[in-house]
C-alpha cells in the first residue's frame, strides 16, 4: 500500500476488520500449536502417576532418558532410519526425474503410477505391505518358495524388518519427490543446454556441470523434507511391524507415543523424549539450511 | 557459471541433447533401459495394490489357500457387506467421513479468512503473525502430540469428532498457499469495492474468495486427503470404539487379529477409493498445490 493511504486514517471498520479476520484461525493455532509447543518443555520437567499429580523434577527425566535402554534404542533406529531415507530418497528422485524428463512416450502415465502411493492412507500401505511381507503366508515369499529362494523371516529378523520399513517409506513417499526435483528441472533454463552442446560438450558433462549444480537448491529442499519426514515416521511403520521384531523398527514417535498412551502412562518422560526430537529435527533443518546457503554464495 | 547463455538454436543432430532420447526409429539402448527401469517400478507400486483389490473379494480360505490364485472365485462384493453388517465399519465410515467434511470446511474457512487478513491489511503485528505461522510449519503434531492431546482433554475433546476437527483445522501450509496467491489480486480491486461502499466482509465474500478458486481446489483437496488419511491424532483423540475413523479401525482391529483379514482388505479398499478418485480426478491440482509449496 502507497504511503499516501497508509497516512490517511482509516475508518475503524477497516482498522478492527483483519484482525477479525484472523482470529478464528490464530485462536486454534495459538491453542493446538504455539501454546503446546512451549508447554511441551514445561511438561517434560514433570512426573506423573498415570497422567495425574503433576509433580516436579527438574531434568530426571533427561536422566532418565539417557540411561534408558528403549530410549537409545529407538534413537537409534530413527537415526539408521533417516539416513538411509534421506539418502536413497534423494538419490532416487532425482535419478527418477531425470528418466522422467526425457522425452519418452507415456511421461504423464508414469508420472501419475509414481505418485498414487502418496495419496494412500498410511496405515492401509503399511498393512497390505506387512500381508505381502508375512513370512509363511504372504505373496512375496509364496514367489521366493516358488524360485527356490527360501522364506526370508522378513519382519522377524531386525535388520530385515529395517530394509522393508525403510522400503516401504521410499514406495510411499518417493513419488512426492519426483514431483518437487521435476518442478526443480523444469526451471533450468534450455539455453545452458544449447550453449554447452555448442561447446562440444556430452550428456554425462551437461549432467555433471548444468543440471546437477543447477538443480543443488531443489535437491535440498527434498533433503531438509525428506529428513524432516524421516524423523517424524510413524503411522504405516505401526501397522507394518508394530515396531517389531522386539523394538527394532521402534522409531522415536512410537516411543513417545507408547510412553505417553500405553501404561505405565509417563507423560513427563515422553514429553522429554519428544523436546528432544524437536531439538534435533530444528537443528538438522537450521544446518541444511545455512550448509545450502553457503553452497550458495561460493 | 562460465557457459553463456546464448539464444536457442535448433540443433541440427537431435540426439545429442541429453533430455532427449533421440527422434530415430531404431530405439537406443538408452530408450530400452530407461522403458525397462519405468515398466519395472510401475509393476513395484501397482502389484501391491492390485492384489490387495482382487484379494478383497476373495473368502476365507481363498485368501489362506497356497500358492494363492490370482483371481477371485467371484467378485460378489460379500466381504464389503458383511463387514458393514457384521461389524461397525458402517459407522467408522461415518466417522471418518464427518470428520474429513468438517475437518475441511473449517480449515477452508478459517485458513482463507486469515490469509486474507495477513495478505491485504496492513496492521500492528502483521509480519511477525505472518512468520509464526510459517514457522510452525516445522512443528507437525508428531513432534507435540503430548501437549496437544493435554489441551484437547482440558477442553473437553478427547472422544468426540469435534476433537478431531478443530486441532488440526488451521493449517500452516493452506494460509501460506492462500495468503500468497491473494498478493496477486489487486488492491484497487479492493479499494472500488470500498468507494462503493462494501463493507469489508462483503469485499471479502463477493470479491477475494471467488477469485481464489484455484488456491481455494489446492487447500480443499489436501485437507480431504490429510483428514481422511489421518492416523497418529485419531488413534489419540479416539479412545473409545464409537468414535474410530477407518484407518484406526483398521489399525486396532488387524493388530487384535479380531476382524478376519478378508474384510480388514475389503475396508482398506473402501478407505483407498476416495482419495484415488480425487486424485486421478484432480491431479493437476495436486502437482501445483506440491510444486508451489512443498507440502503434500
Amino acid at each position: 500500500m502507497s504511503s499516501a493511504h497508509a497516512r490517511r486514517v482509516k475508518p475503524w471498520n477497516q482498522r478492527l476488520a483483519p484482525y477479525l479476520f484472523i482470529l478464528p484461525n490464530m485462536l486454534i493455532f495459538g491453542l493446538f500449536v504455539v501454546y503446546p509447543a512451549i508447554n511441551n518443555f514445561n511438561i517434560s520437567l514433570y512426573d506423573s502417576r498415570n497422567g495425574r499429580d503433576f509433580t516436579f523434577v527438574g531434568g530426571a527425566n533427561y536422566q532418565e532418558l539417557l540411561s534408558s535402554e528403549a530410549f537409545w534404542s529407538a534413537a537409534r533406529a530413527t537415526v539408521v532410519f533417516a539416513v538411509c531415507f534421506v539418502v536413497l530418497t534423494t538419490v532416487l528422485s532425482v535419478a527418477l526425474a531425470l528418466l522422467l524428463n526425457r522425452r519418452i512416450k507415456g511421461r504423464a502415465f508414469f508420472r501419475t503410477v509414481f505418485f498414487l502411493p502418496v495419496v494412500l492412507s498410511p496405515v492401509v500401505v503399511g498393512l497390505i505391505w506387512g500381508w505381502i511381507f508375512d513370512r509363511g503366508n504372504g505373496l512375496l515369499n509364496t514367489v521366493l518358495t516358488r524360485i527356490g529362494l527360501g522364506q526370508p523371516g522378513w519382519l522377524v529378523d531386525g535388520g530385515l524388518a529395517m530394509t522393508v520399513v525403510i522400503f516401504v517409506g521410499l514406495w510411499m513417499h518417493i513419488g512426492f519427490y519426483i514431483l518437487i526435483i521435476l518442478a526443480g528441472l523444469q526451471g533450468i533454463d534450455p539455453t545452458y543446454y544449447e550453449a554447452a552442446r555448442m561447446d562440444g560438450a556430452t550428456s554425462w558433462q551437461q549432467l555433471r556441470r548444468i543440471t546437477l549444480p543447477l538443480l543443488r537448491p531443489t535437491t535440498m529442499v527434498v533433503v531438509i523434507l525428506s529428513l524432516i519426514a524421516g524423523f517424524q515416521a510413524f503411522d504405516y511403520i505401526w501397522t507394518l511391524t508394530g515396531g517389531g521384531p522386539i523394538g527394532a523398527t521402534t522409531l522415536m514417535v512410537q516411543y513417545i507415543y507408547e510412553n505417553a498412551f500405553q501404561s505405565p502412562i509417563r507423560y513427563g518422560l515422553a514429553a522429554a523424549a519428544s523436546v528432544v526430537l524437536f531439538i534435533t529435527v530444528f537443528a538438522l533443518t537450521l544446518l541444511n539450511f545455512l550448509y545450502g546457503r553457503r553452497k550458495e554464495a561460493t | 557459471m562460465s557457459v553463456q547463455p546464448v539464444r536457442p538454436v535448433q540443433s541440427p543432430i537431435k540426439r545429442t541433447q541429453w533430455t532427449s532420447i533421440g527422434g530415430g526409429r531404431v530405439p537406443s539402448a538408452g530408450q530400452v533401459l530407461t522403458y525397462a527401469v519405468l515398466i519395472g517400478l510401475t509393476i513395484v507400486v501397482l502389484a501391491p495394490v492390485v492384489w490387495a483389490v482382487l484379494s478383497s473379494f476373495k473368502t476365507q480360505s481363498e485368501l489362506a489357500q497356497r500358492p494363492p490364485a490370482l483371481l477371485p472365485s467371484s467378485l460378489a462384493p460379500t466381504n464389503y457387506t458383511e463387514a458393514l453388517s457384521s461389524f461397525d465399519f458402517g459407522l467408522y465410515l461415518q466417522n471418518s467421513v464427518i470428520v474429513t467434511v468438517g475437518a475441511t470446511l473449517l480449515t477452508v474457512v478459517v485458513n482463507t479468512m486469515c490469509a486474507y487478513g495477513l495478505a491485504k491489511y496492513n496492521f500492528r503485528g502483521r509480519d511477525v503473525l505472518f512468520l509464526v505461522v510459517l514457522g510452525t510449519i516445522m512443528i507437525p503434531l508428531q513432534l507435540i502430540f503430548i501437549p496437544v492431546y493435554q489441551m484437547a482433554a482440558q477442553l473437553g475433546l478427547v472422544n468426540s469428532l469435534w476433537g478431531l476437527i478443530i486441532p488440526p483445522a488451521a493449517t500452516p501450509t493452506g494460509v501460506f498457499l492462500l495468503r500468497q496467491y491473494m498478493l496477486g489480486i489487486p488492491d484497487d480491486l479492493i479499494e472500488a469495492a470500498r468507494i462503493d461502499g462494501a463493507g469489508e466482509f462483503r469485499i471479502f465474500a463477493r470479491i477475494v474468495v471467488p477469485l481464489c478458486g484455484a488456491a481455494l481446489a489446492v487447500v480443499t483437496i489436501f485437507s480431504v486427503m490429510w483428514r481422511w488419511n489421518d492416523f497418529l491424532w485419531p488413534l489419540i483423540i479416539s479412545q473409545d470404539p464409537e468414535k474410530y475413523t477407518l484407518p484406526v479401525a483398521l489399525a486396532q482391529f488387524n493388530s487384535q487379529l479380531s476382524v478376519p483379514f478378508n474384510y480388514i482388505l475389503a475396508m482398506s479398499v473402501v478407505s483407498m477409493i476416495p482419495v484415488v478418485v480425487i486424485f486421478l480426478l484432480l491431479q493437476r491440482h495436486i502437482v501445483r498445490g506440491i510444486a508451489n509449496t512443498g507440502f503434500k
